[in-house]
């Protein structure tokens, strides 16, 4: 068994990475998959943080890489998914405690035992990048209808085709009224101007703040509209087409007719 | 004139219209944060934008190497000839290299190299450029990458105030706080608080600003409402903080003034929920609070 490794990236920080990976990773178990989330961003970790488990750190990814410990022992599994692990990040050292090398031998080791590993990359396109980058197979872009993360996700996106990796995006924090006001830009906007395949569609929502801040990822609660959103997107990763969802609430009409064109 | 520091790398010019009398040296302020997307990028447009348009001379600079966004937040980007690197690599002067805002004439803009790497930045040269922009304007403003990579540390090499740019959200306090203890005893870092909605702390669902600074402890140097005209405007390309309507353009100007020693009243946001209520206080600078 070897996993799909997906680097969730994005150039521009606070876009959503984090909270992509989480959700999507958490999504993934509830399906069934064992998954394994490395937080990839040395020195300024938040992923413990955004799955509530940042109290039950022993071992880190940098003393992995540096023989003080067995890369099992680094792993933590998660509080309601069996199978769902990660493996953090060191907060007190530099993203060059570690080459790519090291980070894809690590990709490696993580991918013979779950089905996927995600990893969640740190901002920017420095040395922490490319680590992330470096055991990867595949890439999600996550980016916000904004100038400036698309400017900087069609950056990461020509470094990713550089290494051949195949790149799906995800658009995160639409605000459907302000698209309609035409004061966003649409998905199809961001989807053109980066001409890349889409993967998933998330709403602005304001729970997601409370949720992070609580540890507590938002698939757990299947109330939550967002819930829905990214276990669509999970089943879109394996393989299954799902329509997306259509945020425009216009008229019955205008929906009926995206339908047909996007059909 | 050129006693007290070595002007090597500035290119003749004629006669320069700048510096009749020597001048106080200007403020050098890095604005950073750890985590990105907190509003690091529209702090330093609005805060720049403001205190040009308080009459001061000012510089902004993009250390953003390689994933630039300043001349877009300013609308400036089709303006863009030259970067920071092409100044450190002796191409051109800095005269030549700045971008004068379009709104603020006192106002002008270094943009990053858009096709380099952060490491590309020699850190000594950075130190040197920001010592000579102090020779010529009040302020500069460096606008720091997230993360605390090469890009930070040149982000903050040539500055002597830092102003860290938080969210009210547990990962960007970790962040922020993180980048103080990185940021050493050099800097006693100031604080502003972006992104508040007032609304959800009443609720209980979001960190207070009081919350926040219970664990950064910092002066705090201002506090931001979460406004989507926000995002409407770094899309124009046009800083709130000309507007004289705008209640986040209204909390840039205080900021200013603050930054610029006038005595202005504690920053705050109403705890009104959004409505109308909440904007008429708004509008009276937040008054009622206390």
């Amino acid at each position: 068994m070897s996993a799909r490794r997906i680097v969730v990236t994005s150039g521009k920080g606070g876009v959503g990475k984090t909270t992509t990976t989480v959700n999507l990773g958490a999504a993934l178990a509830k399906r069934g998959k064992s998954v394994v989330l490395v937080d990839a961003d040395i020195g300024l970790r938040n992923l413990d943080l955004v799955l509530g488990l940042e109290k039950r750190i022993v071992f880190d990814l940098v003393e992995v890489v540096e023989g003080r410990c067995q890369l099992r022992q680094a792993l933590i599994k998660d509080k309601r998914f069996d199978s769902l692990w990660m493996l953090p990040a060191a907060q007190t050292r530099d993203k060059d405690a570690i080459d790519g090398a090291a980070m894809a031998n690590v990709t490696e080791q993580l991918a013979e035992m779950a089905e996927y590993v995600l990893i969640d990359c740190p901002a920017g396109i420095e040395h922490g990048f490319r680590n992330a980058v470096a055991g990867a197979n595949e890439a999600i872009v996550v980016t916000t209808p904004e100038v400036s993360a698309i400017r900087d996700a069609d950056r990461v996106i020509g470094k990713l085709s550089e290494k051949h990796l195949p790149v799906r995006l995800i658009v995160n924090r639409i605000r459907p009224e302000m698209v309609r006001a035409g004061e966003m830009l649409s998905v199809d906007d961001v989807c053109e101007i980066l001409s890349s395949e889409l993967l998933g569609i998330i709403p602005d929502d304001e729970e997601v703040i409370d949720t992070t801040n609580r540890g507590e990822p938002i698939v757990l609660d299947p109330t939550k509209r967002l819930a829905a959103m990214y276990d669509k997107i999970a089943r879109r990763l394996e393989g299954e087409i799902v329509p997306f969802t259509n945020l425009d609430q216009r008229s019955f009409f205008d929906r009926f007719l995206t339908g047909l064109r996007a059909g | 004139m050129h006693v007290l520091q070595s002007d090597a790398s500035i290119t003749p010019q004629p006669a320069p219209s700048r510096s009749r009398s020597p001048q106080p040296r200007g403020r050098a302020i890095v604005v950073t944060s750890g985590k990105g997307g907190v509003g690091k990028t529209t702090t330093t447009a609005n805060l720049g934008t403001a205190l040009a348009q308080r009459g001061s001379r000012v510089a902004l600079v993009d250390a953003d190497v390689g994933l630039r966004n300043l001349d877009i937040v300013l609308g400036l980007e089709n303006r863009v000839r030259h970067h920071v690197l092409d100044i450190l690599e002796d191409r051109v002067s800095i005269e030549d290299a700045v971008v004068a805002d379009k709104w603020s004439p006192t106002l002008h803009l270094l943009a990053a190299a858009q096709a380099r790497e952060k490491d590309d930045v020699d850190t000594d040269r950075m130190r040197e450029l920001v010592a000579q922009l102090c020779e010529r304007y009040e302020y500069v403003l460096i606008d720091s990458p997230a993360g605390i990579e090469k890009g930070f540390q040149n982000a903050v090499v040539g500055a002597d105030e830092a102003i860290v740019v938080c969210t009210p959200e547990v990962s960007a306090v970790r962040d922020v706080d993180r980048v103080v203890g990185l940021l050493g005893s050099r800097f006693t870092p100031q604080l502003i608080v972006n992104r508040v909605r007032p609304a959800l702390v009443k609720k209980g669902k979001m960190l207070s600003v009081e919350d926040v600074n219970a664990i950064l402890r910092l002066p705090l140097l201002g506090v931001i409402a979460d406004e989507p005209d926000v995002i409407v405007a770094a899309n124009k390309g046009e800083p709130l903080a000309l507007r004289a309507d705008s209640p986040t353009g209204a909390a840039f100007r205080a900021i200013a003034a603050r930054l610029s020693g006038e005595e202005t009243p504690a920053p705050t946001v109403s705890l009104e929920p959004d409505g109308f209520f909440g904007k008429l206080t708004s509008l009276f600078g937040g008054r009622r609070s206390k």
